[in-house]
């Protein structure tokens, strides 16, 4: 899987390449918006992380290029610019999410996910981990064919943890991903913790093996 | 508080009364000197007429006849009198006519008629000057109080129009709004004061508009400006959290640093929120329920609520219609209800209830009254936890002030209350 990294500051490109690594993902980056046309006119990748303020020019000035290119890029605008007029010019010219800045590595990961199965599997729209199947379209899972029944809540953590396989998602990126904008307001740790126990429970009544395991007692990790 | 022109008018009303009343004892004093010299000047101008004229033809036999009819000018025996001699003094006799006592100005002057000693009596009437002089007093107290009439519509009238700058520089002062960015435009004056005063105004109000941009721009800068070291900061602790080396005393420290950058992200998106509501960069606008809101919310909050067993009581007695931004809306009923919750005790109750045009979150908490003048303050609040950013409120008034709904709080019957009144 390749993935392009246009952002200007250069230890953000790093952490996010060390973070996704282990996915299997190829990472490239641009620094400068000359930079990224010349490599988006000589490549094709499967998702493009777009920073729409950059050295030589306005990152949407790139989605207008990919358009015009008839280019399938999935991109995804990472930024600090965080206006709505921006967000909604960029999604209407063709980025399929945004992330605004700061964000977690984890959330970013989880969406790259999404939006890379969403591409590659077209409309089925399926995710396999072993006896786990995932459907992000009817938002269905089902453990060996036996249909798991999930609330949203739990869905999206599930998601959220085959987002980030084999990694350490800290409890207050799990609050923030669960309650967005109004996370931090209230002290959440117990809530996100009902949530995974209930969904463990659930997934291991299905006969879904354990694969959420708790890590340094600070955070969750899904281990497959 | 009085009017300057009231005022003005008062005092002088005050002066001049006390300064015609005053004048009245001087002016009759004056009018009686005049009038009694006068008289004097008579009686004195008389004895001479007597003298020349008829002094020396006057016979002893001719005084009884003479004292018959001359009733103001009469020749008494010498033994009669201890009177002063040759000096005019005043003294009261009785007037059969009248009849009343009356004053009249005497002389008593000796006179030899045919060489025997003889007392000249000389007295005139009083009376009719004192007539006189009330008269005139009377007539001047008229002209004066239509003059002081006359001069206190004219100073009225001269005033009004003399201040009329002033006033209308004090209602455009009035009207002005710093956070509505206008500048007033004074009305140019030729009256130099009335001029230095505008322009001082002018330069006030421009500088405090200057500091005042310079201000939101520096906070929405310095908030933009630190999006990217806190995404480079997060991610860097998201990186380090894989580290498989970790051990639990140093997972335990990044727990802390997750906190404190979720904090400071925390803060740092509220400080950008405000600014955005402050530049007025919400604009779409549509109409929305306000009980459609309250719906949505409470599930979530109800969610909330149960760790610490809350019971969250509704009262809805209305239906509010808005003409907002929703996204703005939700965001002011959200901090409203989080507050509730997260200053609530154990088993507390939260209320809200929507009445007429207004909403009303109340809840139990701490058992004294909150400092209304803070809370609304940024970071007014000086009890914070982790989980406080310190501007949900603030974040409430900015967008009520921008629709002009009226926030406001209040501590009843234990109760900590928040209305909105839209």
């Amino acid at each position: 899987m390749k993935i392009l990294i246009i952002e200007d500051e250069e230890e953000l490109a790093k952490s996010i390449m060390a973070y996704l690594k282990d996915e299997n993902c190829l990472c490239e980056f641009a620094f400068n918006l000359k930079n990224a046309l010349e490599k988006i006119d000589q490549y094709s990748y499967d998702c493009i992380l777009l920073d729409i303020m950059l050295p030589g020019g306005d990152g949407l000035k790139l989605l207008e290029e990919l358009k015009r290119q008839h280019k399938e890029e999935w991109v995804i605008i990472i930024s600090a610019k965080d206006s709505v007029e921006d967000t909604i010019k960029g999604l209407n010219i063709g980025a399929n999410d945004y992330l605004p800045k700061p964000f977690h590595l984890a959330e970013l990961s989880a969406r790259i996910y999404s939006v890379i199965r969403r591409k590659q599997f077209g409309n089925t729209n399926k995710a396999l981990l072993n006896e786990l199947e995932i459907d992000l379209l009817t938002k269905k899972v089902t453990v060996n064919d036996e249909p798991v029944p999930l609330t949203k809540t739990e869905f999206d953590l599930l998601l959220f943890f085959v987002g980030n396989k084999n990694r350490v998602i800290s409890k207050s990126i799990l609050a923030e991903h669960l309650f967005g904008d109004m996370w931090d307001m209230l002290n959440n740790d117990d809530f996100v913790y009902e949530r995974i126990k209930n969904l463990k429970r659930k997934l291991a009544d299905a006969g879904c093996k354990d694969y959420i395991k708790t890590a340094y007692g600070i955070g969750y990790k899904w281990a497959s | 508080m009085k009017r300057l022109l009231n005022k003005t008018l008062l005092y002088y009303t005050v002066f001049a009364t006390i300064i015609l009343l005053l004048s009245i004892p001087f002016l009759y004093w004056m009018m009686e000197k005049l009038y009694t010299d006068d008289v004097d000047e008579a009686i004195l101008l008389r004895k001479k007429e007597f003298v020349t004229n008829n002094l020396r033809s006057l016979r002893i036999n001719d005084i009884p006849v003479w004292n018959k009819f001359n009733r103001d000018i009469r020749i008494l025996p010498d033994t009669v009198l201890s009177k002063p001699k040759d000096s005019i003094i005043q003294e009261i006799f009785f007037d059969e006519m009248v009849p009343e006592w009356e004053p009249y100005r005497v002389l008593y002057t000796k006179v030899q008629i045919e060489n025997q000693p003889y007392i000249l009596m000389i007295q005139l009437n009083l009376v009719e000057s004192e007539d006189l002089i009330k008269t005139i007093i009377r007539l001047y107290l008229g002209i004066l109080f239509s003059l002081l009439l006359v001069i206190f519509f004219i100073t009225r009238f001269i005033s009004n129009r003399l201040w009329k700058p002033f006033y209308d520089t004090l209602e455009k002062v009035k009207q002005f709004n710093l956070e509505q960015h206008n500048q007033p435009q004074f009305t140019v004056t030729k009256i130099k004061e009335f001029d230095q005063l505008n322009a001082s105004l002018d330069k006030l109000i421009r500088s405090n508009l200057r500091s005042y941009t310079s201000q939101k721009k520096f906070t929405q800068n310095a908030a933009h400006e630190l999006q990217t070291p806190l995404a480079v900061f997060q991610s860097k602790l998201d990186l380090l959290l894989q580290d498989k080396s970790l051990t639990q005393a140093q997972s335990v420290i990044l727990q802390s640093l997750y906190e404190a950058a979720s904090r400071l992200s925390r803060i740092n998106k509220n400080l950008l929120l405000l600014a955005k509501i402050e530049n007025n960069q919400f604009t779409e606008v549509s109409s929305f329920r306000l009980n459609e809101l309250i719906e949505q919310s409470v599930p979530y909050f109800t969610e909330q609520a149960t760790p610490k067993e809350l019971v969250i009581e509704q009262s809805i007695q209305s239906d509010i219609a808005l003409q907002a931004n929703q996204g703005l809306a939700e965001i002011m009923l959200n901090n409203l209800l989080l507050n509730a919750i997260r200053h609530n005790i154990e088993k507390g109750i939260i209320e809200i209830r929507v009445q007429d045009r207004m909403l009303e979150v109340s809840n139990t908490g701490g058992s004294h009254a909150l400092d209304a003048g803070g809370l609304f303050k940024r970071f007014g609040n000086s009890q914070t936890d982790a989980h406080n950013s310190g501007l949900g409120l603030a974040i409430v008034k900015e967008i009520c002030d921008r629709y002009g709904w009226v926030v406001h709080y209040r501590f009843v019957l234990d109760r900590h209350v928040f209305s909105v009144k839209f």
